[in-house]
């Protein structure tokens, strides 16, 4: 700079703090953050744009590939909004299926938060107690779909298949255990005086500005307010279930972790619900336009074979018609609109990524904060690059 | 000119229109099976059915004249139950072929049956093997995926005006059958028309999968008429060849070269390099020498005999541009007026 006082840097998009490839410009006086510009698009996939050249249930794996720490949330997103805008409902066992697979997804995704905002500001041990626990998530998820971070296991109008047996048992063993799991975590860190130093009142948002910002997710919430899409537009019968919506005081950086470790626990309750109230039946709408017909008849019906044959190959063509949907994400609020031709490709999808939004925050987040703050920020608000970028 | 309503709008359209027409005037769906565009009327499937204020029965809009003053009605419950159950009786015999059908993805059949949500039959008919034998080798029939909408029959006659194939058999015993092999020039036509995988081309049997396949709008090479097709291109191959119904001078018939004639293309005894005889013997050799030869060969014969002793014979197979520079290489070049062409042969 021209009086030789500010200090520019490049802090990434190959760095390990800044959650994936996110490239910081920063810019110093003396220690102190004066400037703060984002690059994003280093991860762009085009994702929006694959998937107009693909049927509706082939773009379910794309979509695992936005908020691939919390997968089946997305899945969750796209298939509701596909479904809000075919005006078809699935069964309630799906439903509440859907339900806790979206829940473990978000304690997946705040394992990886844990783990690593943890590690980013020096305290190593969390890591290897959290992703010790996401590893028994993990094993479910492969259980249930046959991959572990990237499951595709919901389907426009159901799930891909019915829970199995060894899933529910791995599921009860993990309800009886995360408590005492999340007890853990907190004596490392909530009292613990050096993460407290380096979280409190730094990368402080009030609720006004937070709501401005557009944040959502544990990141508003940190900030006091109680908006949670869970409990505001309930979809997947959320409604059906007891939670709290934990929220901060204050909006700085512990604010934020306390919201989230709080969730951990209200994510298990709301699986314990889901598991025990887990109603019987099908899990896939009985729709001869959406889905496949069961194969014994396929292999001897021929109108069953002919659906399945163009279900499989063509897939399921969706009126004309426009919907915005969201759900409550990891990072806060996935919206997906989609724009339907009458083909059976989406026209237009376009996501509202929590975390675009997130990172648009980060200048104001961090600006009269230490350079080593930087670092916390990142960490507090949670952000993806997979989704930011797409 | 005579004024109706389809579905509570106005239409006015001359006397001696179908209510199909019409109705797709101004751009009203009807579902049809049987009926196409080239072909007049067949009214064998039932599935334009319509229902018109004050008749007790539905009609099939597609061999039903408009009058003044009626209402059309072009969907209803009633009407699907009656397209529905008109599905479900062709489907009743219908082998289980999707899989290998070549026709798999864009049969009418198919679309039809997905369209209006079949998804069990109630009813099943004893199966019946049958063997069939077609006017061409070049056409495989497949008596039971056959619907019996006679489109080929009527296409064979109303289109080329031959009447080689007609229906013989009752119920489920009927089937497309030649009635004059001689007369048959295997031109495809019947294919061109055929709803479902009833019959379809034998070279390219099996080989693609319409959605794995790109179709490259083209010209027939092989003569001067010019018909428009498409090759069937799937991982750099052509392994079949279609056109598009109403498109380009031929409006979608083809005759057997443009239909079938393709494999040429890569045959793997097509020369890829040029050969130059040496000693009796055709030995490989580089584009280079072999215009370095045939330039030479060229200067020495106008040199010694003088251009008029050079004639240019071209094809009726090439563009109107290669012919062009051709003339133009034999006139300019060789400085000879003796050019030629096949199709004044
Ligand atoms: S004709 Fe159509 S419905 Fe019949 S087997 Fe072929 S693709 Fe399937
Ligand atoms: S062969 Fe094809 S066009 Fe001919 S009657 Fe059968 S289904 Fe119709
Ligand atoms: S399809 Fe037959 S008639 Fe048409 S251009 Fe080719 S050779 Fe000529
Ligand atoms: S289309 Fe009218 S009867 Fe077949």
């Amino acid at each position: 700079m021209a009086d030789g006082k500010i200090l520019t840097i490049n802090m990434g998009p190959h760095h390990p703090a800044t959650h994936g490839v996110l490239r910081l410009v920063l810019e110093l006086d003396g220690e102190t953050i004066v400037k703060v510009t984002p690059h994003i698009g280093h991860l762009h996939r085009g994702i929006e744009k694959l998937a107009e050249n693909m049927n509706y249930q082939q773009v379910i794996p794309l979509t695992d590939r936005f908020d691939y720490t919390a997968a089946s949330l997305n899945n969750l997103g796209y298939c509701t909004a596909v479904e809000k805008l075919l005006g078809i409902e699935v069964p309630k066992r799906a439903q509440y299926i859907r339900v806790i697979m979206s829940e473990l997804a978000r304690i997946m995704g705040h394992h990886l938060w844990i783990g690593s905002h943890a590690l980013d500001i020096g305290a190593m041990t969390v890591v290897f107690y959290a992703f010790r626990d996401r590893e028994m998530i993990m094993n479910m998820v492969e259980e249930v779909s046959g991959y572990r971070l990237t499951p595709s296991y919901m389907r426009v109008g159901g799930l891909a298949r019915d829970i199995t047996p060894e899933f529910i048992k791995c599921l009860r063993e993990f309800i009886k255990w995360f408590p005492t799991a999340v007890a853990g975590y907190n004596t490392l860190l909530t009292d613990n005086i050096i993460w407290r130093k380096r979280t409190m009142d730094i990368g402080v948002i009030s609720a006004e500005e937070a709501v401005n910002y557009g944040l959502t997710g544990p990141s508003l919430r940190g900030s006091g307010v109680p908006y949670d899409l869970r409990k505001v537009k309930p979809y997947s019968s959320y409604d059906d279930f007891d939670f709290k919506v934990p929220v901060g005081a204050k909006g700085d950086v512990y604010d934020r972790y306390l919201v989230r470790m709080e969730e951990f626990i209200q994510s298990l309750n709301i699986i314990e619900q889901a598991l025990e109230n887990l109603p019987e039946g099908p899990v896939n709408v009985d729709n001869p336009l959406i889905f496949n017909p069961q194969i014994d008849d396929v292999q001897k019906d021929i109108s069953a074979l002919i659906r399945r044959f163009k279900i499989q190959c063509q897939g399921p063509v969706i009126p004309e018609g426009e919907i915005y949907h969201a759900v409550e994400g990891s990072k806060g609020e996935l919206g997906f609109y989609l724009v339907g031709d009458g083909s059976e490709s989406p026209y237009r999808m376009k996501v509202r990524s929590p975390c675009f939004i997130l990172v648009s925050a980060l200048e104001k987040l961090m600006l009269g904060h230490m350079i080593a703050d930087a670092i916390a920020i990142i960490g507090s608000i949670d952000i993806v690059l997979g989704e930011i970028d797409r | 000119m005579v004024t109706l309503t389809i579905d509570g709008k106005e239409v006015t359209v001359p006397q001696g229109t179908t209510i199909l027409e019409a109705a797709r005037s101004v751009d009203i769906r009807i579902p049809t099976l049987c009926y196409h565009d080239r072909l007049n009327p067949i009214g064998s499937c039932r599935m334009c059915v319509v229902e018109i204020e004050g008749y007790t029965h539905p009609m099939a809009a597609c061999t039903t004249p408009v009058d003044d003053g009626i209402e059309v009605v072009t969907s209803s419950e009633r009407l699907t139950r009656i397209r529905q159950d008109s599905l479900k009786l062709i489907l009743v015999n219908h082998p289980l072929d999707c899989p290998v059908c070549d026709k798999g993805g864009e049969c009418l059949l198919q679309d039809l049956t997905f369209e209006f949500g079949i998804d069990q039959l109630e009813y099943q008919a004893a199966k019946v093997e049958r063997d069939s034998q077609y006017a061409s080798p070049l056409i495989r029939y497949w008596p039971d995926r056959c619907i019996m909408c006679l489109r080929c029959v009527t296409a064979c006659q109303e289109i080329k005006g031959i009447g080689a194939i007609s229906i013989a058999g009752d119920g489920y015993g009927a089937q497309v059958v030649t009635v004059d092999a001689d007369k048959c020039q295997s031109c495809g036509e019947c294919l061109q028309v055929c709803p479902t995988g009833a019959l379809t081309e034998d070279l390219s049997r099996y080989k693609g999968r319409t959605w794995l396949i790109e179709r490259v709008p083209t010209t027939c090479t092989y003569c001067g008429c010019g018909c428009q097709l498409e090759l069937n291109v799937q991982n750099d191959r052509i392994i079949a060849v279609t056109t598009k119904d109403g498109v380009g001078i031929n409006k979608g018939s083809l005759c057997v070269k443009g239909r079938f004639g393709y494999e040429f293309v890569n045959s793997d005894e097509r020369l890829t390099k040029p050969l130059i005889k040496r000693d009796g013997k055709f030995e490989e050799a580089s584009w280079d020498e072999a215009l370095d030869l045939v330039a030479e060969k060229f200067s020495a014969i106008k040199g010694e005999y003088g251009p008029g002793a050079i004639g240019g014979l071209t094809s009726a197979r090439c563009t109107n541009e290669e012919n062009y520079l051709f003339q133009k290489f034999m006139r300019a070049a060789i400085g000879t007026n003796n050019v030629d062409h096949c199709a004044r042969l």
